[in-house]
């Protein structure tokens, strides 16, 4: 045993003491496999590196030079006749055969991309939703309806879909009086209706005052006269004679798809589009959910 | 030279450094250039805008908001489009944020709206329930500094070549010249507000910090 074996030794020994150490005062519970593991690892690196290290040193401390010497010497440094290490020769020609697969197809065919990940990403769940969602029934709809509902339209209309006080349009009535008056008087081209622009100015004063308080109150009781004004196009009854105009009495489908294609500017503030946030189903379905919110 | 390289290591690692960064270079800059070209129809900021950017900045929205939504479909599906690079071509600095304690905001414009952002800055909660951001109700006061606005866009139109047009001069009349337009942005957002005093405020030519970045969130899209 020489002395640079004690030394070693001893530098293994203050390593493994300073993770005692360590596991004592942070209070360590070795009952835990995955600490006991770690410490136990911790033990072999210090008693490896030691090992390894004291090994080599002294190696390089005893090890004279020995083996032919090649004629040549380039500005002094000379080169044994040494065959060519196997494992060496192994990993070059790896890496050649390996290089030029990357060069041919690694790099140029099968190169990561982060779109290419993405857009995999995105065609692999559409396809599951379509196979899934081929025939939704009604209440997968409604459910589907709802989480959407969540995501996209709470932070207007609110959670429960009431337009949190007339910030937005309130789902639990058809129109209020406010928002029909503003669309009696301003009219409306937004929506892309068959019939076409609702022209201003249909009704005015008392007569649009009539109309609204009955459209608002559901087309209960007496028709005004003036609503003659407004049957012409959303029909005698308010729905919209089967999808040329807006239905006055319900969310339908069509009417809530025309207003996520067009978005919708009145009297409450301005919606931006969706459209392109959700697919076809998702429309069908939101409509659906939508639906169940007028009480 | 060849001949002191091998005889001085340190010198020699520092030449070997020297050439691998050079061909890093050369290999990684033009891709960075290319990139960050600004994308079609990328319009640089009006000066409305910057205003509302200073605004977004002073107030620190980016402590807790991103602009960056990344190619994900979980991001996509709730943000929109995923950002591309050429798309802050014009932004001096980007304001990307690495924090969302609130949701991304790079598309804010195609899905917000100004009556929104009005209700929202005023009472976050009164439209998102639960929300935690607190109320930005000093933005219904104080003033967007317009002023230096255009001073910016002014500078990164010399510094930056940002194709800000002829009309951008740092120059008093310039900026006399410009500041209507500026007013009629601001009037154009305060006409789909409803606060009393925001409306006042820019019809006498003060706009208040609200309008600066209502007009900045419009633009993110």
């Amino acid at each position: 045993m020489n002395a640079l074996m004690i030394k070693g030794l001893l530098f293994a020994a203050v390593l493994i003491g300073a993770t005692i150490f360590v596991v004592k005062s942070m209070n360590i519970d070795l009952s835990d496999p995955i600490n006991m593991i770690t410490i136990i690892g911790a033990i072999a690196i210090a008693a490896l590196t030691v090992g390894v290290s004291t090994k080599y040193i002294n190696q390089m401390k005893s090890d004279t030079a020995s083996g032919e010497l090649v004629d040549t010497n380039w500005d002094g440094i000379g080169e044994y006749t040494n065959e060519l290490p196997s494992g060496w020769a192994y990993s070059w020609l790896g890496t050649a055969i390996w290089a030029m697969w990357y060069m041919i197809s690694g790099y140029p065919i099968n190169a990561f991309s982060q779109i290419g990940q993405y857009n995999e990403e995105v065609i692999a769940y559409n396809t599951k939703f379509q196979e899934i969602h081929a025939n939704p029934d009604a209440a997968t709809l409604t459910q589907m309806g709802e989480s959407i509902f969540l995501v996209q339209c709470a932070p207007c209309h609110g959670s429960t879909g009431d337009g949190l006080s007339g910030k937005a349009h309130d789902f639990t009535n058809r129109m209020s009086k406010t928002q029909l008056l503003d669309v009696i008087k301003n009219g409306s081209n937004q929506l892309g209706y068959p019939m076409g622009a609702m022209p201003p100015m249909m009704a005015q004063g008392a007569d649009a005052e009539a109309i609204a308080t009955y459209i608002a109150g559901g087309m209960q009781g007496e028709q005004p006269a003036s609503y003659g004004a407004c049957a012409s196009c959303h029909g005698a009854d308010g729905k919209g004679m089967a999808g040329m105009s807006p239905d006055l009495t319900v969310f339908d489908e069509t009417l809530v798809s025309n207003v996520i294609k067009n978005g919708k500017k009145g009297v409450l503030g301005t919606m931006p589009a969706y459209h392109d946030r959700m697919t076809p189903v998702q429309m069908k379905a939101l409509a659906a959910y939508i639906a169940t919110l007028k009480g | 030279m060849f001949h002191w390289l091998e005889k001085n290591p340190f010198f020699f690692a520092v030449g070997v450094f020297l050439v691998i960064a050079f061909a890093g270079i050369i290999t990684i800059l033009p891709n960075f250039a290319e990139s960050s070209r600004p994308v079609v129809g990328l319009k640089p900021y009006t000066v409305l805008e910057l205003a509302g950017k200073e605004v977004y900045k002073k107030d620190a929205c980016i402590a807790c908001h991103s602009q960056m939504i990344r190619p994900f479909k979980a991001e996509t599906d709730r943000y929109g489009q995923y950002s591309l690079s050429g798309e802050y071509a014009y932004d001096r600095p980007f304001l990307w944020g690495s924090k969302r304690t609130g949701p991304d905001l790079h598309r804010i414009g195609n899905y917000r709206t100004t009556d929104w952002h009005e209700n929202h800055m005023w009472e976050p909660i009164d439209v998102v329930p639960g929300s935690i951001m607190p109320a930005y109700k000093h933005q219904f006061t104080n003033l967007a500094d317009i002023e230096t606005a255009y001073a910016e866009a002014v500078t990164v139109k010399n510094v930056f070549a940002t194709p800000y047009g002829d009309e951008f001069q740092a120059t008093k009349a310039a900026w006399e010249a410009h500041k209507p337009k500026v007013l009629a942005d601001a009037k154009a957002i305060a006409a789909d507000m409803k606060n009393q005093d925001v409306k006042d405020a820019v019809a006498a030519g003060n706009i208040p910090e609200v309008v600066a970045i209502i007009a900045y969130m419009n633009r993110l899209k």
